[in-house]
Parts: C-alpha cells; structure tokens; sequence
C-alpha cells in the first residue's frame, strides 16, 4: 500500500567522507523495484498460506525451493559464490516485505543471511568460504546460529557448551535452545567455550555440519508466535569437530558473535517493520469497512488517533532501519544504530500489532483474521537478537563512552 | 540465433489506481508504475523462446523518463538489450503515432529481428491497437490474441481461441504477435539479476530528433484520435449456485474457472490435473 512509496534514504559520498550529510528521501529506482519483486513473490506464494502454516506450525518447505533459485538465501553473499551481493537497503527492503506476509519466513530468511551466513563471509578462511558459502548461498543448506542455552542468553559468558581439543579436532558437549531454523538447519554456527575457567576469552565458534556423528536435532518448540519456523533445541553429544571447521580462532566467539549480532539485528528490524505494516494495513482496510453507529469506524477520533499513531512509528521505524543499513555500506560503525533500529522497530511494532488487535476488536482477538498472528509474531522481536534490555545496555554504553 | 524484440508499457500499478471521481480520468502521477501485464507474459513467451532457440531479446518501451523502471526488471528477468523512446515531443501520443512511431525505432536500431511479441492489450486503456498497427506500419503479417507460440525453422506456429475455437496459424518470419495472459506466467525476478539490472547502464534512450521524426507526426500534435470520454466499464455480475457435496462443488469450480485461478495462484492447472 503506502510502503512502496516509502522512503530510503541514501546518503551521499560527502556523508561517508564526513563532510555534511544530504539525505534522499525519495526511494530510488532500484529500490523501489526490489520492494515490487518480493512483494509480489511474498503475496502470490506465502499470502495463500502465511495462516495455515502458523496454525499448523508447519514450515513451508514447498515456498523454500522457490525461493531457492531466486536468490534468497544469498542476499549479500558475493557472486563468486552464488549471491545476489545486494545493498543493505535492498536486504532490509527484502526482509520487510517477506515478513509483512509472512513473519516466520521473514525470520527464517534473515537468520540464515545474517547471523547464520554473515559470520562465515567475515571471519572464515578462503578454504571454508569455498566449502561452505556456495551451498548456502543457492539455499542447499540453511544456517543457523546457536548462542543460546538453558542458563545463557543475554549473557552470553553463560554459555555452558564445551569443546575440548582432541588431536585435530575439538570434542564438543552441550544443548542450544531456541534455535532460529533448528530444525532444518544444515551448517550451524556452535557458539562454545574451550576453557570454563576463562568463558569470555575462550569463547569460539564452530561451523557444525548436519551430518557429524553426535549432533542432533530436538523437538520443535511450540512457541507463542512465529510458529512457522522451526525453532528447536540442538544437541552435541561427543560431537567431533574437525579442526578446519572452527571460525576464526580459540576466543574469537566474543568477537564473532558480536559481529553477527549487530548485523541480525538490521535484518529484525526490518521483520519488525514488515509486520507493523501488515497490521497497519489491515487495520486501515478494516477501520473504513467496519460500521458502528452506522459509520465506519475510521471516522472516530479514537481511532483516527491510532492510525496516525501506527503510521508515524512505522515510518520512524523504517528511517532507522534504512539509516543503519547506510552506514554499514559505507563502512561505519553501526553497532550502536543497529541496536537503536532493533530496540525501536520492535517496540513499535509490538505496539501496534496490540492496537491492531484493538481496532478489529472481538475480530481481531480470533484466529479467524491475521491480526492476532501479526501481534504474537511481534512480541518475539523484542526478544530474540538481543532483548529490548540488552539493547539499552548497547545504546547506553556507546552514548557514554562517545565525547561530550 | 532468434532475434526477438518485446514491446511494453508501464501502466498504473493495479492495486492502487488513483481514480478521481469528478473527471472519471486516472490520477497517473499519484500512481505506481508496473509493467503491463500482458507485456509481462509477452515477455515470458520471449524468453522462454530464447532457451530454446538461443534468442536475442531488445525490450522497447516508449514512455516518460520514469518507465526506465519496467526495462531495468526486463534486464532483471533476462533481455539482452534496451530501447527507452523518451521525449517530451512523443507524449500525448494516441495508438497510431505511438505505432508509428515505435515502427521508425525499430527500423533504425533493430531492423533485422525475426519476431516482435507485444502484450495484446495495456491495462490502462485496452485499446488492443498498437500491436496490429505496429504490423501494419512495417509491413510485416501480425497476428492478434496468441497462446502459444512454437517456431520451426523461418515459421512461426500459433494457437489462439477464436469465438470459442483454437485456431491454429502460421506466419512466416519476421512477423508480430499480441500474446493473452491466459499462458506464460511471468517468471519471478530473481533478485541478482535486480542488481545486475542497476550495475549496467545499458539502456539506449533515443528522442524524436535521434529518429529524425517531424513533431507534426509525433505526440499529441501527430495524433488524430479524439478522446471523448473515459469510463470504467460496469461490471456484470451474475451469481452463480453450484449445488451438491463440498468435493464435487470444488471440482466443478476448479472445472470452470480453471485458467483464471491459476493465472491468480501462478499455477497450470490443466497440467496438475
């Protein structure tokens, strides 16, 4: 509807070499192109499903090998390696309009580019780049990133998984939870520490492949919202690790998992955005439908309020996601953007997921309408990459160690 | 090697076709652009005819600077090459100069193609003229309201319903087809090839001058077509009752209405049947 029109600011060059900012707000061309392609991709083949899989929590495999040949999977990968190697802002635009249709593949889509392949593209060798990154670029593998357990999520020197150096290899012992895409996961990303006495400074990651002996996949969690993906618990039970398999070095993993956080936190933005939009949508076509005192109710102020308000944060939203998206194509440091876009994006868009539900009123509260999806889908993405807590804890430490 | 040429046209996105209700005229500046629809399938048929013959595909469009958009999602989908006709002095151009007009480019850039494949009507104003005019201008045999389309050698095999019979003709090379939108769903764009579209500038934009064309031929000055009046056509609804269990019911539908459902789900029913 009106997100075609919206906005992307493109910064120009004097920007990057610090001299003054001018800003564009007018999308440009190719922008605008990317937003049409994927939502008529989004509308055509996910619109007719996007409920039905969330009510039966069932990943669409069929939509997957669609999205396969059309480069999905491979959104900023190099073309070396089978990828689209697109613009941040075409990969947010990307994310957005999949997950205004349909938000738990929004998240499998954004999970596995940023979090799940990005880490590789950054930190890994040439030779495991040219192992891995061509299989997950055409989407033959889906990553995943595996941070999280039982006692360790915001605090990541929590994390109890343990790898033990075993000749040419590292022995690995633990359970992930939550795991984004757990359950067809092929290559993900074990966040592990090879010394408990020294959590943070052995912290390491490992690529994982599917088929090692040791490695398994839980039940699929049934969750709240984005019931869509398969998010699981993986287990590592004696699973042997070849040594070329690990990223980076021993004690990398602080650094990695940073790294891949701040850039899924874009991607979680841009998935909060197209799911405000949604509910907004929704709740303009309802508003002008539904009669009430035989008007429509769009012509209450009490509602009209709403509207405005919905339409305001989504546009805000969508400008700070668009602003990070900038400054990490120009090589800036975005960690402290990316956290402001994650923390704003989601709280907006909870918020009007909830008023969505408000508007529809006994509608909006059934399963009947998609309303009361978009609003369980959006509660997460205060949660996963990085709670709205962790993300103050982002925002505030940058603010106080930047000059007065 | 097949060398093709598709004629588009960028028409008001469909979802958001700004009316405005005193004049009964489209608010075109408030509106997206898409590529036609029909052209879209045109399109289609070209490239699946490039896979198989190892085509060579020129998109032309004629339109304001902002229809550069459906020749970039061209290249995005897998033209070769790009023709903009773009001028102030060709706007305003009804059917016949835009035919003509279109006929002058072809001859100076692309003048030895086998095959011209054209949307057989645009969304926005349904004339379903400037194909077969576009036949006429270069003297080359044209037929309207295609299906399918094979080539065999220099000959050029269709298949089009004609009051309620498929006709099937031939056509010697170079000739001019109008394609429906019954077959030939469009293929989805992959979004490398968005990005391949915006690295290469290589579209050719050409003006009235760059084909040496008369401005009294041209634009609104050149056309003879009075437009008196501009309406939405009324819909006729009928109601129709299937009657008997929910599995026959979805049959008879899916019986009925086969090839518009899956224009709509981007599915070939027949097939799946």
């Amino acid at each position: 509807m009106c997100s075609a029109r919206l906005i992307m600011p493109e910064l120009n060059r004097q920007y990057h070499e610090g001299v003054k900012i001018e800003v564009d707000f007018n999308p440009c061309m190719k922008h605008k192109l990317v937003r049409k392609t994927v939502r008529e991709f989004a509308e055509a083949e996910l619109g007719p499903i996007a409920h039905e899989i969330d009510a039966e929590a069932r990943f669409p495999l069929e939509v997957i090998e669609k999205m396969r040949p059309l480069n999905f999977f491979g959104l900023q990968v190099p073309r070396r390696f089978g990828g689209a190697d697109i613009d941040s802002i075409s990969y947010a635009i990307t994310i957005e309009e999949i997950s205004r249709v349909s938000g738990a593949v929004g998240l499998c889509v954004t999970v596995h580019n940023s979090v799940g392949v990005f880490p590789i593209l950054k930190f890994a060798t040439e030779e495991q780049k040219q192992r891995f990154i061509p299989k997950l670029a055409s989407g033959e593998h889906i990553g995943a990133f595996c941070l999280t357990e039982a006692n360790a999520g915001s605090d990541a020197s929590g994390v109890e998984t343990h790898a033990v150096l075993d000749g040419n290899g590292y022995i690995i012992n633990g359970t992930k939870i939550f795991v984004t895409n757990g359950g067809i996961c092929s290559i993900p990303l074990i966040f592990a520490i090879a010394d408990p006495g020294k959590p943070s400074a052995s912290a390491s990651v490992f690529i994982v492949e599917k088929h090692m002996p040791g490695f398994s996949v839980g039940e699929i969690e049934d969750l709240c919202g984005m019931r869509a993906n398969p998010v699981s618990s993986l287990f590592l039970e004696d699973c042997r690790v070849p040594e070329e398999n690990l990223l980076g070095k021993v004690g990398d993993g602080m650094k990695i998992g940073f790294a891949a956080l701040d850039t899924g936190r874009i991607g979680i933005g841009a998935q909060a955005v197209g799911i405000a939009q949604a509910a907004f949508e929704a709740s303009v076509k309802y508003s002008r439908e539904r009669q009430q005192f035989s008007k429509p109710i769009s012509s209450f102020q009490s509602v009209q309020n709403i509207l405005a308000d919905m339409a305001t944060q989504i546009d805000a939203s969508r400008l700070l996601v668009y602003r990070v998206c900038a400054l990490k194509d120009s090589g800036k440091p975005f960690s402290k953007e990316a956290s402001m876009a994650k923390l704003f994006c989601s709280s907006a868009a909870s918020m009007i997921t909830g008023q969505a539900v408000q508007i529809h009123g006994g509608y909006g509260y059934s399963k009947e309408y998609d309303v009361e999806r978009y609003f369980r889908d959006a509660k997460v993405t205060e949660i996963y990459e990085g709670t709205s807590e962790i993300q103050r804890m982002v925002i505030s430490r940058n603010v106080l160690a930047e000059p007065m | 090697m097949l060398k093709m040429i598709v004629c588009m046209k960028q028409v008001p996105m469909v979802t958001e076709l700004p009316w405005d209700a005193k004049t009964g005229t489209l608010k075109r500046e408030l509106s997206e652009g898409m590529m036609n629809p029909a052209c879209k399938h045109a399109l289609e048929a070209a490239l699946r005819l490039k896979h198989e013959h190892k085509g060579h595909i020129t998109a032309i469009t004629m339109g304001p600077p902002m229809a550069e958009e459906i020749l970039r999602e061209a290249i995005a989908m897998g033209v070769d090459r790009c023709l903009m006709l773009s001028d102030k002095k060709m706007a305003g151009a009804d059917t016949l100069v835009t035919s003509y007009t279109l006929a002058r480019a072809i001859e100076i850039f692309c003048a030895d193609f086998d095959l011209i494949l054209c949307g057989c009507h645009t969304s926005d104003s349904e004339t379903a003229q400037v194909g077969p005019q576009l036949a006429e201008e270069l003297d080359i045999p044209g037929i309207a309201y295609v299906e399918d389309v094979q080539i065999n050698s220099r000959i050029i095999t269709i298949k089009r319903l004609s009051d309620n019979f498929l006709e099937t003709l031939e056509m010697d090379m170079p000739g001019l087809i109008t394609l429906t939108t019954r077959n030939y769903a469009p293929r989805y764009t992959p979004i490398a090839g968005l990005q391949d579209a915006f690295d290469e500038p290589n579209i050719l934009v050409v003006s009235a001058d760059d084909l040496g064309l008369d401005e009294a031929f041209i634009g609104i000055s050149g056309s003879p077509t009075m437009i008196l009046d501009v309406y939405s056509p009324t819909a006729q609804k009928k109601n129709i009752v299937m009657q008997g269990t929910p599995k026959k019911i979805v049959e008879e539908l899916l019986e009925r209405f086969d090839d518009r459902i899956g224009s709509v789900i981007r599915k070939d029913l027949k097939v799946e049947k």
